[in-house]
């Protein structure tokens, strides 16, 4: 095995450790006992979090917000299909023509996304009043790693570079905010369960209804 | 203003000692579902626009992520290894004088805990629960401002959040009997105190005796057409209010929950029936039992599902003409967003008025009047209310309704002085005073 591969691979168990252990510890904080009386179904509430309740137009902030929501939404694809190709990668694999081609134009799009809200993240005042420098780490390696894939899918030359930075990706992914990839969906499931429970999700989901 | 330099000097003898306290009850409020909150948050800040604070003043310190991140950065700082060992790369920071300071601007002054931005933030990340945990800590600190904790006390004290006298509240009632009577020509039409063994416990905003009595007059009126089996308490138990929502102690919240259950238990009421109030609503449906640690032994109804009941089941006959004038419907953000009760009230308007108009948006993504969480009760942030409301008051006036239905007392309060303020020139209503008048009389 390629000591990159291996690197890679060592990065992976380690960024799966590390998540699985932060998953541990918010968890240890302990589930709170309900005692009123549901209105609703969690398990709906939660199902609607997930489903209807993250259309584009279930959310006013989306709505008003969609060249933003568009760059998130495709840098997030780009970065599947990034990892996607990191693993065809690593098992030797190629993909067919069609496939390679849907792979490079989310991995380019995805990379501009991502770079795109990097851009936003430092022109506008009030964004970067919000972020600590964990917010811009996290973008360059997330949108440098889809941007080195799409490059590896053309020219085997920067695979090496793009390996290296699948690592640093891997390594810090779960020392800053790239967790979210882990806490996204517990924290819907958690805002979809308080809802349902209550009734307000999924919407004249309530017996108060 | 005395209340100010009572909090900077409070904020300024702050000590090690009580950060830490306040850092411990912090920890104490968070459950899996908080610590799931605080690890999400992307800052993409899309949050902003859903709040009403920053709507009507864009400034970095309104934005919902903002709010967010100054509690999740001492939450890092104070109980992650990351926020120890490098705090410069995550933000994190150590909650000091300076952070108390901001957190009680933020959570206190530029926060209605109504939730708008929960149902908008692209990760989930319900904030209102975050910021309950944190206004808890700043209790804990002795830095809830005075006037917000004023209203708890009269609760604990009196046993209602204006300290009325039970003389006062008693004489009130026998005053509003009267009247009632006069209305309705029956001299059997009642208020009833203290019936034992009635079907319904029926509690109200103190505010009603106080300064609104025709709103409970109201209330009385569909109870006595519907025929209804009701009392009141002429002793603690009567008001349905608890602000310790909003000071987010839950010892005291606890304290002032236990008057309704007593009196659930002392006159031996089947059904506890909160009347038109949002946070009331709130307070005892849902917060109660957990602050108390137990399930109650009753059901809990809002008077708007019953009103609803009575219409569904030929209880009280309405007749919608005797409300002509176009009309629109606040959406308590207690009652509504967290209290699921959104098509009760809906289907009452609309069988007791010709036009009913929703305002836009609604339902859950309502906004909020500005009033909320405690504001109407925080004198220092009275320009930010009024400022905050102007979201509601546009609403308002693109609905092109003359009369506003609001089913919360507080609401009412801010939408008075919305109404003045914004020259919206439109009368305020309960859903209960819109049922009384399209009442077609028993046959």
């Amino acid at each position: 095995m390629r000591p990159l591969h291996l690197g890679v691979l060592l990065a992976l168990a380690w960024a799966i450790l590390a998540f699985a252990f932060l998953l541990l510890l918010a968890k240890a904080y302990g589930k709170r006992r309900m005692y009123s009386k549901a209105a609703g179904d969690p398990v709906q509430g939660a199902r609607y979090a997930f489903t209807k309740g993250m259309a584009p137009w279930a959310k006013e902030s989306v709505m008003m917000n969609l060249p933003s929501y568009g760059a998130g939404m495709v840098f997030h694809a780009g970065v599947f299909t990034a990892f996607g190709l990191l693993l065809m990668a690593l098992l030797g694999l190629r993909l067919p023509s069609i496939l390679l081609t849907a792979a490079r134009l989310l991995t380019l799009a995805g990379g501009f996304g991502g770079f795109s809200l990097l851009l936003k993240r430092c022109l506008n005042t009030q964004l970067r009043g919000l972020s600590c420098p964990d917010d811009f780490i996290s973008n360059v390696l997330s949108s440098a790693f889809t941007l080195l894939a799409f490059l590896c899918t053309f020219s085997p030359v920067a695979s090496g570079i793009w390996m290296a930075e699948a690592i640093l990706l891997l390594i810090y992914a779960p020392l800053g905010k790239i967790r979210h990839c882990l806490f996204f969906f517990t924290t819907r499931y958690h805002l979809g369960a308080f809802f349902g429970r209550r009734g307000t999700f999924p919407p004249g989901g309530s017996s108060h209804a | 203003m005395p209340e100010l330099d009572e909090l900077e000097s409070r904020l300024e003898s702050l000590t090690a000692a009580d950060f830490q306290r306040g850092l411990d009850v912090f920890r104490g409020k968070l459950k899996e579902a908080e610590a799931s909150y605080l690890n999400s948050c992307v800052h993409c800040g899309l949050c902003a626009s859903s709040c009403h604070y920053y709507r009507m003043d864009s400034i970095l310190e309104n934005i919902p992520a903002h709010k967010l991140e100054l509690i999740a950065s001492v939450f890092k700082r104070s109980f992650t290894t990351m926020g120890r060992l490098a705090p410069g790369l995550v933000g994190a920071k150590p909650l000091d004088k300076e952070m108390a300071r901001a957190w009680v601007d933020s959570i206190f002054g530029r926060c209605s805990l109504c939730g708008r931005c929960s149902v908008n933030c692209t990760i989930g990340i319900a904030l209102p629960r975050i910021f309950r945990a944190a206004r808890a800590a700043l209790g804990a600190m002795g830095l809830v401002p005075s006037d917000l904790q004023a209203t708890v006390d009269n609760s604990l004290k009196f046993g209602n959040n204006m300290a009325m006298t039970r003389q006062d509240w008693v004489e009130t009632v026998e005053w509003i009997e009267e009247e009632l009577q006069m209305e309705t020509g029956d001299p059997e039409a009642k208020l009833p105190l203290d019936k034992q063994g009635a079907k319904i416990l029926f509690t109200v905003n103190p505010r009603e005796p106080k300064f609104f009595p025709l709103s409970l007059q109201a209330s009385a009126k569909v109870f006595w057409a519907a025929k209804e089996d009701w009392t009141m308490a002429s002793d603690p138990g009567w008001d349905l209010t608890n602000y310790g929502l909003f000071n987010c102690n839950d010892e005291q919240a606890g304290c002032i929950t236990s008057n309704l259950v007593e009196a659930m238990a002392r006159l031996g009421c089947q059904t506890l029936v909160i009347g038109e109030c949002g946070h009331g609503y709130g307070a005892a449906r849902w917060e109660g039992p957990e602050w108390l640690q137990k399930s109650y032994p009753f059901e809990v109804k809002s008077i708007l599902e019953l009103m609803d009941e009575y219409v569904r089941d030929g209880r009280i006959k309405l007749d919608p003409s005797k409300n002509p004038v176009p009309v629109t419907l606040h959406d308590p953000c207690n009652l509504v967003r967290h209290g699921g009760i959104c098509e009760a009230q809906r289907r009452v308007l609309r069988q007791a008025t010709m036009t009913f108009t929703e305002m836009t948006p609604n339902r859950e993504h309502n906004f909020c009047c500005g009033g909320g969480g405690g504001q109407l009760a925080m004198a220092r942030y009275k320009n930010r209310r009024i400022q905050s409301g102007g979201m509601k008051a546009k609403q308002i006036s693109d609905s092109g309704a003359r009369i506003v239905v609001a089913p919360c007392h507080n609401c009412i309060d801010q939408l008075m002085e919305l109404n003045k303020e914004y020259k919206l020139n439109v009368q305020i209503k309960t859903v209960a005073e819109m049922v009384a008048e399209a009442l077609v009389p028993n046959t």
